[in-house]
């Protein structure tokens, strides 16, 4: 059914710390789960709804982004109505630097919003897998009658980065604000994805960035908590927030949790990437493999245990690697050891290394290294 | 009307049912088969076409054609959505004053003559879809370009005691055919036509015409066309191919051909990433080996779940191989399940099947002698019901 919502997606985002993962590439962009990019779930779960206007604002680093998406085809985004535009960084006229928060990209994307004839906005971030129907946001937004509506989860994963929210017994938000200590464990947290009306989004836009506001969770959201009627809609399915290296790592190593791998992948949408034509993967003789995900084009002939191997991952013979995620065309070579490492695409593990991180703190091997 | 004129444009001969693949054909056409854990066989002569230059290829489906006009689609993943040319899938159709179904090879490009003139070629590649290869048809049309063939053939070196299985080319020293022979029982020559043709466009469709208005031929290239052509003394070249190749046109040649895949034999390399086999991606993540999976010399794809034992087998996307299950020298075909404690060896496992609890399928022991496969095939969609014993060399269902 044809969608009356247009999609923007955030490439980066100010709440993620990703370090040396995103040190040339956006938080959109960054391998997850063998053979996807981050911004991979937003997408498919926006093409599922067909929400096929799609807007993605990059700030940086969005080369490795834009040779992923190039014109949509693989999310069947190709269209002649609607599909997929990529707003590269740009100067806006009151200041010389490029923007600095949502309120100021937003208005710069006023044009595109005002053109398409959709009449209401999701905005996200792209650091999320997790798989929802869009569809019944919608629905919960209009049964509501929300002016706005916020998509949360409930997490242990805080940090002072993460917005809580506060509901009422309707699930209006009373409250949206960072972390204290004496906050329980497990709270309800902002997962940064609005639902709202184009026109009220424009004017609020427009108000805020008139006022020099650029910050859309402090100047919009916690301002007008008593003005305008904003909904908490839950996510109750898996939701993986990826702000952290830790957190990368941690929601890695839940994908080899089948009823994770389920709820992920064979959920309500179906999840599409890039296609690469890879080869599928060949185990050799000296293979021994327990608990790990495999992406196609690997070559197999070690050891590889509770470890995610990204596409055209070579494991040469007596190669031990364990509670380790090894990323796109690395190769680890004879006898190396790993254990509790995250290595970049193309990273090269010599002979014999050997290499420990530990579960609280695994390792980042740099794009490209040769160890 | 003209469209933008192309030098050479392919023809694909997908018809054919391919009855010796038994029960794996009974709804699908033969070229549509699963190859080597995420292939289609149409997939090699689609990915040649590519690699070698030719954008616009006719693909020529009657039996069954459903599946691969799906699978084929608007070309895509073998870069074949183009504005000019592309793919073309061209099943029979009804005419003013008539119709009728392909007679044969040679009826069926005379059907499509229309079609081939619209691109106004000087040449045109003719290939079948039932072989596994890699090969560059531009490096072929080269060779046909400078000789001033009319006709090039491209032919490789089969051991003599084989040679009676195949098309023989026998060649004067020029490289010339003076003489083609199907399946001589004494042959003069190894040198085997694969079953790939170039002709010069202007030529084959005069011999076209002239065939369809011979209602005693039975309008197949093989059989009448080449021999015709030969008769009258047309410049008829072979092309000396020596890499892989391999007509999986039977149950134990294409169980071989999957086996050649996994353990490299005969130097088909899919990963020359100059020569990529593309084709459609079912959008599955990465499989999974669990903890109670061994898996040994195998080839696994995307969507796979693994909790038992899988050695020397090729299984292909989505299958589900159950705890405590073991796989041997077999070919699991998409989203096959084998179930808890089941029992696979030498065998080909179509998609969709299940083989239920604790059944056993196939040879228990490996051949006496290479080549002495006792394959068995369970059918697409069938069920091996729970603790059946499937014996060596049967094929079961549909």
């Amino acid at each position: 059914m044809k969608n009356n919502t247009l999609g923007v997606i955030f490439a980066s985002d100010s709440e993620s710390h990703l370090n040396d993962l995103t040190l040339n590439r956006t938080t959109a962009s960054l391998p997850f789960a063998g053979r996807y990019r981050l911004i991979d779930f937003v997408l498919s779960n926006f093409v599922e709804a067909n929400i096929t206007t799609i807007g993605i604002v990059a700030k940086n680093n969005y080369s490795s982004l834009m040779d992923h998406i190039r014109m949509g085809r693989d999310w069947n985004l190709n269209r002649k109505n609607s599909g997929i535009a990529v707003f590269p960084p740009f100067v806006l006229n009151s200041s010389h630097d490029i923007y600095k928060g949502k309120i100021e990209a937003l208005y710069s994307l006023r044009n595109f919003m005002l053109n398409n004839k959709e009449e209401y906005v999701v905005i996200t971030n792209s650091n999320i897998a997790f798989n929802i129907d869009f569809e019944d946001v919608e629905q919960f937004h209009l049964e509501k009658g929300a002016d706005i509506t916020v998509l949360t989860y409930k997490t242990t994963e805080i940090n002072p980065r993460k917005h809580v929210v506060s509901v009422d017994k309707n699930d209006r938000i009373t409250d949206i604000r960072y972390p204290i200590a004496s906050d329980p464990e497990e709270q309800l947290a902002n997962l940064n994805i609005y639902f709202i009306k184009k026109d009220l989004l424009i004017s609020l836009i427009d108000n805020a960035y008139a006022h020099g506001a650029y910050d859309f969770e402090r100047e919009i959201l916690q301002k007008e908590l008593d003005n305008l009627y904003i909904m908490s809609y839950q996510v109750k399915n898996y939701v993986a927030v990826i702000d952290r290296i830790h957190a990368y790592y941690k929601h890695s190593m839940d994908l080899l949790d089948p009823k994770i791998r389920e709820d992920l992948f064979f959920g309500h949408s179906t999840i599409l990437t890039k296609v690469k034509d890879s080869v599928p993967t060949k185990y050799m003789d000296g293979a021994v493999v327990k608990n790990s995900m495999i992406a196609d084009g690997c070559e197999i002939d070690g050891t590889v245990e509770n470890s995610i191997l990204f596409r055209s991952v070579k494991v040469q013979k007596g190669a031990v690697i364990k509670n380790s995620i090894i990323m796109e065309s690395g190769i680890i070579m004879e006898n190396a050891k790993l254990n509790y490492i995250i290595s970049d695409k193309k990273v090269i593990v010599q002979t014999g290394r050997e290499l420990s991180g530990s579960e609280n703190y695994p390792i980042v091997i740099v794009k490209g290294r040769v160890v | 009307m003209n469209l933008v004129k192309k030098e050479c444009l392919a023809m694909l001969l997908a018809g054919g049912q391919g009855t010796r693949l038994g029960v794996l054909t009974n709804d699908v056409a033969k070229p549509a088969v699963p190859f080597g854990a995420k292939y289609r066989i149409i997939d090699f002569p689609l990915s040649n076409c590519v690699n070698s230059g030719i954008d616009t290829i006719g693909v020529l489906t009657q039996y069954r054609p459903f599946e691969l006009h799906q699978y084929i689609g608007n070309g895509q993943p073998w870069d074949l959505d183009r504005l000019n040319g592309g793919i073309y899938v061209l099943p029979p159709f009804m005419r003013a004053k008539s119709g009728e179904w392909y007679k044969g090879t040679a009826n069926a490009i005379f059907q499509n003559i229309d079609f081939i003139d619209r691109y106004n070629p000087e040449y045109v590649v003719l290939l079948s879809g039932d072989h596994i290869y890699k090969m560059d048809y531009a490096a072929m049309l080269d060779v046909h370009k400078k000789q001033h063939a009319d006709c090039t053939i491209a032919v490789l070196d089969v051991p003599i005691e084989e040679a009676s299985r195949f098309g023989i080319m026998n060649l004067n020293e020029k490289g010339e055919i003076y003489e083609f022979e199907e399946k001589p029982k004494q042959p003069k020559s190894t040198k085997a036509s694969m079953g790939i043709y170039i002709f010069t466009w202007e030529k084959l469709r005069k011999y076209l015409i002239e065939d369809e208005a011979d209602k005693t031929s039975e309008n197949d290239f093989g059989k009448n066309i080449i021999p015709k052509m030969l008769a009258d003394n047309q410049k008829m070249i072979a092309y000396q191919f020596d890499g892989y190749w391999k007509d999986v046109g039977t149950i134990s040649s294409l169980w071989e051909a999957n086996m050649d895949i996994l353990h490299g034999n005969g130097g088909l390399n899919l990963e020359d990433e100059k020569w990529k086999i593309y084709c459609r991606n079912t959008a599955q993540p990465p499989h999974y080996i669990s903890d109670s999976a061994e898996v040994k010399t195998s080839l696994v794809t995307e969507g796979a779940m693994i909790y038992g034992t899988v050695k020397n087998s090729v299984l292909f996307g989505s299958v589900t191989i159950g705890k405590n299950a073991y796989v041997e020298g077999s070919i699991i075909m998409p989203n096959a399940v084998i179930e808890e404690g089941a029992d696979v060896r030498y065998s080909i496992v179509g998609w969709n099947a299940v083989v239920g609890k604790n059944a056993k399928v196939g040879e228990t022991q490996p051949p006496s002698k290479p080549g002495d496969w006792k394959i068995s095939v369970i059918a697409p969609d069938y069920k091996v019901k729970a603790g059946t014993v499937v014996p060596a060399n049967q094929m079961i269902g549909g």
